[in-house]
């Protein structure tokens, strides 16, 4: 927090305790994001197993130590396809949320601090995109743009930038209004600096947080996508696609959707804590 | 804060979900429908729950074919003709007689007379003639098409109350058998007069039709209530059960996911389902469940080279294909016991079957021997090249039938080994549509088609019919092979049955020879039912007849 | 009320907006419905028959034409047909949009409650291993697919408990698994922000100084904390009403029930022009009436919104 007002011993008293009592966590968290980064740079440093080429001898295994995740209705290694699915679907959930982010926060911002016709104008526009269901603009644009796991996760991003958008707005708005923002303009502040020492930085808590939060909500909508029939195209083996195929393995091969679905839910936690973190230490 | 209390959560879910998992396998275990020699007589009465895959799109009778209309059709709608789905003999049901001339091109049926539709009109010559005037020569003006099963119809004349004569340009010799399809199910006048919109889902109580059931309910999309004819009085007069259908209805509901289907009828929510998975057919059949696999009696499971594309016009690179796919670990790996290897292009249960599994050897060395005199050399273990091109193939995926990403996965597996990059195309419905059409994009097609007579070959390779080798290429109509036309025309032109066997014979000689179509299995339609659940049957392509089903409970 | 007459225009124009630009999209899309359902292979259909069927479809009247004749049919409440079905868009669309609602409403105000109770319990300083739970729910709720946890909790509560049977259901255990599938995801970014908001308003000066003065911990969260936090909690709720309305498709289907989303999916892939426009114009509706109720709370809520100048501290 900037503000001076903020600046008092308890508060951050409070603030550094927090920070010490949750460190064994943040370390977890790291390393499991540490880890699977390491799985989409060098998967082949992790399993020697090639992800796409199965032995049908050995179709729906249950985890061993030869398969540690088992293997699918094919015999592919499934700890194999998810270690080699690190690089589709992380890049596939970065991409989601900056195409996101960046849109949404320029015409929140945009629209939140200039006001008037253009807020009117940029806001509309955002509810154009609102009030087409989500659904069908994801689909459309897949169909437009193909098939495959950055087309996926770019039409993701564009159904949440108009969330971004108006969040965003809506904290510039509060945040310009707030009595601090309105005292730095009092004393004579210039618009544009006033924005972004003041206005910015205060509005973003809750912004970072649902971009963090988007993070894995990109990971699970790809998924979705899958789930529908518009996933990557096989044989990548992206983990959204895995946890949707698996699925109908639920009651006779448990593994096929539950132990990529547990990769997910640890990155994705891993990312929360992370980024609640960060927002804390600001 | 978050990674610090997950732990237990985490056991939790995990916990939660293998409880699920584990406890699926086993859940309450009936025993089955023990032999019917211990079952007592039929009970009247009840409502059986019958789970379906997809919903329902139309009732018009010619586009019964898709498996969610066919099975309503053949619960509300009677043939002229009864085909035995076990001898696929054809035997009288609504009309109790008929003859033709010597060239096919004339038939003539006799009726009963004691026949009504459930809105009180009689099934007379009258309306059989309108029915088929209206199948035989579609309307485009409403959007209705020609039945497929139906060739070369010209028009009819009712020469009495009870006696119907049909006319056709060109010999029609598949004729009767395709009266006896669920594409030829008969409507009341009344009915026929719909326009394709009105056929469509959500009027399902406008269509009437004399057999054994009417719909009587209807939540679009997601179900469907029929109801028994008190007044049914004209089942084939071969099948034993004769009178009003032993059900009082049938609730038919749409449950796409797999494993809720399965899961339902497991738990004693539903009493038939549609589509059980190759995979779950074991633990349904662990659990005490009757598993059915009809067979659907037609052109098998089959992948069709289309060899006017460059690569696969060599006959070196389509037997190589042949040979570099291992069938058996196919069916070993993703299907079951229910799903016999194929050994032609016909299913050993069709009629005009010839045996071609000469023809049909699994041989890598062999493989990869042609694909090098064809000149598509490899290093290592790599994609085969030929004049810098790569040696891929597009596939679509055909997501009706069973399990067909997983098998195709699996063969683009063992076709890599040969050298050879199999890709398969998934889609959406309208690039789909358009890329299967086209040799560029599609050069493999993965289809079935299902029909208990000798003409199903015709429908699948014909030019004009469903040309799945694209032998006539839709951007300019042209003909790559005038002489498979000309085999598939003898098909369709000759009278007796032994010509109509030595036509089909000659056809999948030819397409054998050509190595044209890799046939993979024949393909069953696979339903399950609860053991208290008697008298389950189907017609001769696989959709369900609920008319001798009764509950034993 | 001219603010409000304003806003009405505007949200007319979105509307006009959303009509044209979703009609736009399902035009670039590749193919077109009579060709998914006419020149698919299964039919059997010759060439010939096919030319007949686009003709009399008026397949090849020029776009804007077509345009206008959407535009001016669904001006006189004429939504046209299915060109998949054949089935009249006023009919599917009147049979699943009750359903739909019901599950919308329902799972919107279980997520609330499911959020506002984490939000609130999570900020008691007492019983740190609770609030730890409480606070890394969200990221759990947010990070189990849907699908899975839809097929989980049938697996669960109707297969192996057999509490509350998936076919067949009673109307009161209808919408029970739904419901729940529907807002566990959906609680979780409101939870989120809610306590996000709430720890930063228990920051805020004032809120010392109320304390300071005396005032319980529950009487500052309820009387200036909650007001504080509605605001982005309804920014959201203002944006999730769409994904409410048709993107309830993964629940709907799971469960085999009948509802917008599901339409609107099957709709899609069929390029079924006329089922689109129609789910378009129904779920733009519902989004404009809810987001000009929401714009019109905000200053009833948080009176510094309307003030203009800024007043000092």
């Amino acid at each position: 927090m900037t503000s001076p007002l903020i600046e008092r011993t308890d508060a951050a008293a409070t603030a550094g305790a927090r920070l010490r009592r949750v460190q064994p966590t943040l370390v977890l968290a790291i390393l499991v994001l540490v880890v699977v980064l390491a799985w989409a740079v060098a998967p082949g440093f992790f399993t020697p197993v090639d992800p796409v080429q199965g032995d049908a001898a050995a179709a729906l295994q249950a985890p061993s130590f030869r398969h540690l995740f088992g293997t699918d209705a094919t015999g592919r290694d499934m700890f194999s396809r998810t270690v080699y699915g690190a690089i589709h679907s992380l890049s596939g959930a970065i991409i989601a949320v900056t195409v996101g982010l960046v849109l949404g926060t320029l015409i929140g911002v945009l629209a939140g601090s200039i006001g008037g016709v253009a807020d009117d104008i940029l806001m509309r526009l955002v509810d154009v995109l609102l009030a087409i269901p989500a659904l069908l603009l994801a689909l459309s644009i897949i169909i437009l743009l193909g098939f495959g796991t950055t087309n996926a996760a770019f039409a993701v991003g564009i159904t949440s930038v108009a969330a971004f958008a108006r969040l965003v707005r809506s904290e510039v708005v509060r945040v310009r209004h707030s009595d601090y923002v309105e005292a730095a303009f009092g004393s004579g502040g210039r618009y544009l600096a006033v924005l972004v020492r003041h206005v910015l930085p205060n509005s973003l808590t809750p912004v970072i947080a649902y971009a963090a939060l988007h993070f894995g909500t990109a990971i699970l909508a790809i998924s979705t996508l899958g789930f529908l029939g518009y996933g990557a195209p096989p044989p990548t083996p992206e983990w959204g696609l895995m946890i949707a195929e698996g699925r109908n393995y639920v009651a006779t091969s448990w593994w096929l959707t539950t132990l990529p679905g547990l990769v997910v839910v640890l990155v994705v936690v891993s990312a929360n804590r992370l980024s609640a973190a960060l927002a804390s230490r600001r | 804060m978050a990674l610090r209390i997950p732990s237990p959560r985490f056991a939790a879910i995990l916990a939660l979900s293998t409880a699920a998992i584990l406890l699926a396998g086993c859940a309450d275990t009936r025993t089955a429908g023990s032999d019917p020699a211990a079952v007592g007589a039929p009970i009247t009465g009840g409502t059986a729950v019958y789970l379906e895959q997809q919903t329902y799109t139309n009732l018009y009778p010619p586009a019964a074919g898709f498996y969610p209309n066919g099975g309503i059709m053949n619960q509300i709608a009677d043939r002229l003709v009864y085909q035995d789905p076990e001898t696929l003999e054809l035997e009288p049901w609504i009309a109790t007689e008929w003859k033709t001339n010597e060239t096919a091109t004339e038939y003539t049926f006799t009726l009963r007379s004691d026949v009504t539709f459930s809105d009180g009109t009689p099934l007379d010559a009258a309306a059989v003639a309108k029915n088929f005037d209206l199948y035989g020569r579609g309307d485009a003006d409403r959007a209705l098409t020609v039945s497929e099963a139906i060739n070369n119809y010209d028009h009819s004349e009712v020469v009495d109350a009870s006696t119907v004569k049909f006319f056709f340009s060109k010999p029609s010799p598949g004729f009767v058998q395709a009266t006896s399809t669920i594409t030829s199910g008969l409507l009341s006048p009344k009915t026929l007069d719909l326009t394709l919109e009105g056929f469509g889902a959500g009027n399902g109580e406008d269509i009437i039709g004399s057999g054994p059931f009417t719909i009587t309910g209807e939540k679009i999309g997601t179900e469907l209530t029929l109801a028994a004819r008190e007044d049914y009085a004209w089942g084939p007069p071969s099948v034993e059960h004769q009178g009003r259908a032993y059900l009082d209805g049938i609730q038919i509901i749409v449950t796409p996911e797999d494993s809720v289907r399965v899961g339902s009828l497991l738990s004693g929510q539903a009493d038939l389902i549609r589509a059980v998975e190759a995979q779950d057919e074991k633990q349904v059949e662990a659990a005490g469940f009757e598993v059915y696999a009809p067979q659907t009696n037609g052109v098998n499971n089959s992948l069709n080279l289309r060899f006017r594309h460059g690569i696969l016009s060599d006959i070196r690179v389509r037997q190589a294909l042949l040979a570099g796919i291992n069938r058996q670990e196919v069916i070993d790996t993703i299907y079951t016991a229910n799903y016999p290897l194929a050994t032609s292009t016909l299913s050993k249960t069709a009629l005009g079957y010839v045996d071609e599994s000469a023809t049909l050897v699994y041989d890598t060395a062999k493989a990869e021997k042609l694909l090098d005199e064809a000149g598509w050399t490899r290093t290592g273990d790599g994609i085969r090249t030929k004049n810098g091109q790569k040696l891929t193939l597009v596939v679509n995926e055909a997501a009706p039938q069973p399990r067909s990403f997983e098998a195709l996965t699996l063969i683009s597996q063992q076709l890599a080994k040969i050298g050879v990059d199999l890709q398969i195309l998934k889609a959406d419905a309208g690039t789909y549509a358009e890329a299967i059409q086209d040799a560029d994009r599609v050069q493999i097609y993965h289809s079935i088609v299902g029909r208990a007579d000798y003409d199903v070959i015709k429908s699948q390779y014909y030019s004009t019919n469903r040309n799945v080798l694209l032998n006539r290429n839709p951007q300019d109509n042209s003909i790559g092979d005038p002489k498979l036309e000309t085999l598939l025309e003898a098909v369709a032109s000759k009278v007796t049955p032994a010509e109509r066997a030595a036509a089909d014979k000659e056809v999948q000689d030819y397409l054998a020879a050509q190595a044209y179509v890799i046939p993979l299995f024949e393909e069953p339609q696979v339903y399950s039912a609860a053991g208290y659940v008697q008298g389950f049957g189907f017609e001769s392509v696989a959709r369900p007849s609920f008319y001798n089903v009764w509950l034993n409970k | 009320m001219s603010y409000i007459l304003r806003r009405l225009g505007q949200a007319v124009i979105v509307l006009l907006a959303a009509f044209t630009g979703s009609f736009l999209l399902l035009q670039a899309l590749p193919g077109d419905a009579l060709l998914i359902k006419f020149e698919n292979p299964e039919l059997g259909l010759s060439p010939d028959q096919i030319a007949a069927i686009r003709e009399s479809y008026g397949a090849d009247i020029p776009l804007p034409v077509q345009f206008w004749h959407a535009l001016t049919g669904f001006l006189s409440g004429d939504f046209g047909y299915s060109v998949q079905s054949g089935t009249a868009v006023r009919d599917l669309v009147a049979e699943v949009l009750p359903d739909t609602l019901r599950l919308a409403a329902f799972g919107f105000l279980a997520a609330v409650f499911l959020a506002v109770s984490i939000a609130f319990l999570s900020t008691f300083p007492r019983l740190a291993w609770v609030r730890g739970v409480l606070r890394s729910l969200p990221s759990l709720f947010v990070s189990v697919p849907v699908f899975w946890l839809g097929i989980v909790l049938i697996q669960v509560f109707s297969f192996q408990l057999g509490l509350i049977p998936v076919i067949n259901p009673s109307p009161a255990q209808e919408l029970i698994l739904p419901v729940l599938t529907l807002a566990i995801p959906i609680s979780a970014p409101l939870a989120q922000i809610l306590t996000r908001s709430v720890d930063d308003t228990l920051l805020q000066p004032f809120v010392a100084v109320v304390r300071a003065k005396g005032a319980s911990r529950t009487w500052v969260l309820t009387r200036n904390v909650a007001t504080n936090a509605l605001l982005p909690t309804l920014t959201i709720a203002g944006i999730l009403c769409g994904e409410l309305i048709a993107g309830a498709v993964v629940t709907e289907t799971v469960f085999g029930r009948a509802g917008l989303g599901r339409l609107t999916e099957q709709a899609v892939a069929h390029q079924d022009t006329p089922v689109l426009q129609t789910v378009v114009l129904v779920s733009a509706v519902v989004f404009v009436v809810v987001n000009l109720v929401v714009d019109l709370l905000y200053p009833v809520l948080d009176p510094r919104l309307t003030r203009k100048a800024g007043a000092p501290a």
